[in-house]
């Protein structure tokens, strides 16, 4: 078939887009409480609830997709980093783990995260896998499961390595570092197709080059004929015995978070099954404060994990012009294994300025040397270091009690020493550890030697979560797990989580496609049960 | 045994004297904050101004210095943006530097007066007591404090375009988002675009690494962004 054959042809193109608009609904449609029927609610718009929501609705089933969050059109991102968080992320972006201080976010907006993060799609390799199966009683959660589920989502999202022309030389530097080195290292696959180098996937991408779930999954659910209801929070899993009956909750003011008279209504869908993607932080505090609910085995909520994630600036003695390039372009996993990946990273500026040391002239010329500045990180694969989720009252935001055990804390310095050997390898004339209690720059590789010593404290470290599992496991065991490996919870035979909440452990990796891939099979599943 | 009545002067005296002494620390003195601020008291703009003059003073080859970079503006602006208990931490964070110094004073004459009066090399000595505190829950406020102020003096435009790290100036695409979903607020008749206005990202190519900017950052004030 050719090209032309394929494409829709303008009428059709005209009338699929006002079906599908009709199928949305925003804040400024809600006029009073809402009653709606579904077979399916998806609660959650991010990458797993996309997928599921489409599948779902491909499969024939009536879909509503529920979002917190509003739907993001190109002129409602903001260029500025942090009022972009104030308006994309719960808690404005400044939640903070407690135990080790740590900052972590969750989006709130059509989409979620995918909508802000950089795109990153990255295949576990075969020990996670194996360790799942393993330690959790887990039989088709395996590669060989799996693998059709990440192709088809790879070709749906048009998954490929980043190219050189938007690498841009902080990136590059890394991949020369490497080299010099003999550390293997590769361009990161993204969801991105056209990427145009802006740097600015955390505030929402102006060219949508990045195929986020707004504008590719959430799309194509809608063609299939799912509803899209956003601005709506879900308070309640409403249930009758072993079964959910739907979802209830109120309207919420875009970007508050909270209500305002006579806006914010009430609305309740019935449903044949509810499927939550309301993210692992998210999931387990509607469960408990939905009466306790899926918690027989007394998981939901424990297990909390991260992939702790420590960064270094690296300043070369020539223009390095970190504005131009992917965020994330480049990435090693050659230290897996020891328990962390290395990528290249930027952000906006002025987010990146606060983890600088010093304060007045001092500070200043690290602001001016920024042009000359990579910044580089290493997520680290802290399967030992258990958290716990606890619930508020009268709030939807969790408390997220979390320590780096000692052994993960070693994987820590081991990384930071690495990435500092990396920077001197590519020519870097000194690095910033953001370490406090060791030197503030370092000049030499000898010199950062002491990152890998016991003079770097978790107290000492500027870390950032912001990949976060494991608070609704997955276990074959219903006495200690909350879901099975179709996603369904044990205690209940309607209610199904499609989050990184279920991942038994943290995956090493970046964790989007391996949530999405987990999505795909569950909704498969259930399509198949209903 | 005093006298009852005398016992009640001296107690009025001592309750006098305490609540001018808390009112000359806490709200008197300040001068009138700018107009058009949504949340900032003018104790919490006096502050705000006072830290970013040591944090961000002269002469350090940036083309606007702290006292300059509105920077009680953009807070507000931030607050304003920031759900409730958020909001009420970062200005918790703000007055307690204010009269952080009554606990870890600055080693001059007057070295505990509020934040905002001491002179500029005690309100140094001050934030660099609260950075390299012994006790990381101290410190933490030092980063909190200097990431607040940071990012909106290193994202103030003149600061960000001079040293070439400004957005770029790109077109809006239009996607499936922009054909099916109206702006934040609005109603779905507002969505003024068809599906042949949808753009193609690669058919436009990598940007120019030293191309133009964002419009916004080619102007001097932060006001008239």
């Amino acid at each position: 078939m050719s090209a032309e054959e394929s494409a829709p042809r303008e009428p059709e193109a005209a009338d699929w887009l006002r079906a599908a608009r009709e199928r949305v609904r925003v804040f400024a449609q809600y006029d009073g409480p809402i009653e709606e029927q579904a077979d399916v609610v998806v609660v959650g718009s991010g990458p797993c609830g996309a997928v599921a929501a489409y599948e779902l609705a491909r499969a024939g089933k009536d879909v509503i997709l529920l979002e917190e969050g509003p739907p993001f059109t190109v002129r409602d991102f903001e260029l500025d980093g942090n009022l972009s968080m104030t308006r994309t992320m719960r808690e404005g972006g400044l939640r903070m783990t407690r135990g080790t201080t740590m900052p972590t976010m969750q989006a709130v907006a059509l989409g979620g995260g995918s909508l802000v993060n950089s795109a990153i799609c990255v295949r576990p390799p075969d020990p996670v896998f194996e360790r799942w199966a393993t330690g959790f009683d887990l039989e088709r959660t395996d590669r060989a499961h799996l693998d059709p589920h990440f192709d088809a989502i790879a070709e749906f999202l048009g998954i490929a390595p980043t190219p050189d022309a938007v690498q841009g030389r902080r990136n590059l530097l890394f991949r020369d570092a490497c080299r010099a080195l003999g550390v293997e290292s590769e361009p990161i696959a993204r969801n991105v197709t056209g990427c145009r180098g802006s740097g600015e996937c955390f505030t929402g991408c102006r060219s949508r080059a990045k195929q986020s779930m707004d504008v590719s999954y959430v799309p194509a659910a809608l063609r299939a004929g799912a509803r899209v209801m956003t601005s709506l929070q879900v308070q309640t899993i409403r249930h009758s015995g072993r079964r959910v009956t739907g979802v209830a909750g109120h309207a919420v003011v875009p970007f508050s978070g909270g209500r305002r008279a006579g806006q914010t209504h009430r609305f309740r869908i019935d449903a044949k099954a509810v499927v939550l993607a309301a993210g692992c932080t998210a999931t387990p505090v509607l469960l408990r404060q939905s009466g306790n609910l899926a918690n027989r085995s007394g998981q939901v909520g424990r297990n909390l994990q991260f992939h702790p994630g420590v960064a270094i600036a690296g300043v070369f003695p020539d223009q390095v012009d970190p504005q131009f390039g992917a965020t994330q372009g480049y990435q090693s996993l050659a230290f897996l294994a020891e328990g962390f990946k290395l990528e290249t990273l930027w952000a906006p500026p002025p987010l990146l300025s606060m983890r600088l040391p010093g304060m007045g002239p001092e500070l200043q010329a690290r602001y001016a040397e920024l042009p000359r500045t990579a910044v580089w990180d290493a997520i680290v694969s802290a399967n030992r270091s258990l958290g716990e989720l606890r619930t508020r009252p009268w709030s939807s935001n969790p408390v997220l009690e979390w320590r780096l055990h000692p052994d993960d804390l070693a994987i820590v310095r081991r990384a930071l020493h690495v990435i500092a050997q990396l920077f001197f390898a590519a020519g870097a004339s000194k690095i910033l550890p953001g370490v406090y209690g060791v030197a503030e720059e370092m000049t030499s590789a000898d010199q950062a030697r002491v990152l890998d010593s016991p003079a770097v404290r978790p107290e000492n470290l500027v870390m950032a979560g912001n990949h976060v599992f494991c608070t609704t496991r997955m276990h074959g065991d219903p006495t200690r797990g909350v879901v099975d490996e179709d996603g369904r919870c044990h205690d209940l035979e309607n209610l199904y989580i499609a989050d990184t909440g279920i991942f038994p452990q943290c995956p090493s990796v970046n964790p989007m496609w391996t949530g999405m891939a987990l999505a795909r099979r569950q909704a498969l599943s259930l399509a198949e049960r209903f | 045994m005093l006298h009852p009545v005398l016992t009640l002067f001296l107690a009025i005296s001592v309750v006098l004297v305490l609540a001018i002494a808390l009112q000359r620390r806490f709200t008197a003195g300040y001068a009138e904050a700018p107009a058009g601020l949504a949340v900032l008291h003018k104790g919490e703009v006096a502050f705000i101004q006072a830290a970013a003059e040591v944090l961000f003073p002269d002469g350090a080859g940036l083309p606007v210095i702290g006292v300059d970079a509105h920077l009680p503006l953009y807070v507000d602006h931030h607050l304003s943006a920031l759900p409730v208990a958020q909001r009420l931490q970062i200005r918790a964070l703000l007055l307690a530097f204010e009269h952080l110094s009554l606990f870890l004073p600055a080693p001059a004459p007057g070295g505990r007066d509020r934040f905002s009066r001491l002179g500029p090399a005690s309100r140094i000595a001050v934030l660099e007591r609260v950075g390299s505190h012994w006790e990381p829950r101290v410190r933490i406020l030092f980063t909190a404090l200097r990431a607040v102020l940071a990012i909106g003096y290193l994202g103030h435009p003149a600061n960000l375009r001079e040293l070439g790290l400004a957005p770029f100036e790109i077109e809006p695409a239009v996607s499936d988002a922009e054909l099916l979903f109206p702006r934040i607020g609005a109603l779905p008749m507002s969505i003024r675009f068809e599906a042949g206005d949808r753009t193609d990202p690669v058919a436009l190519g990598p940007l120019d690494p030293h191309g133009p900017r964002h419009r916004a950052y080619q102007r001097s004030s932060r006001d008239s962004r």
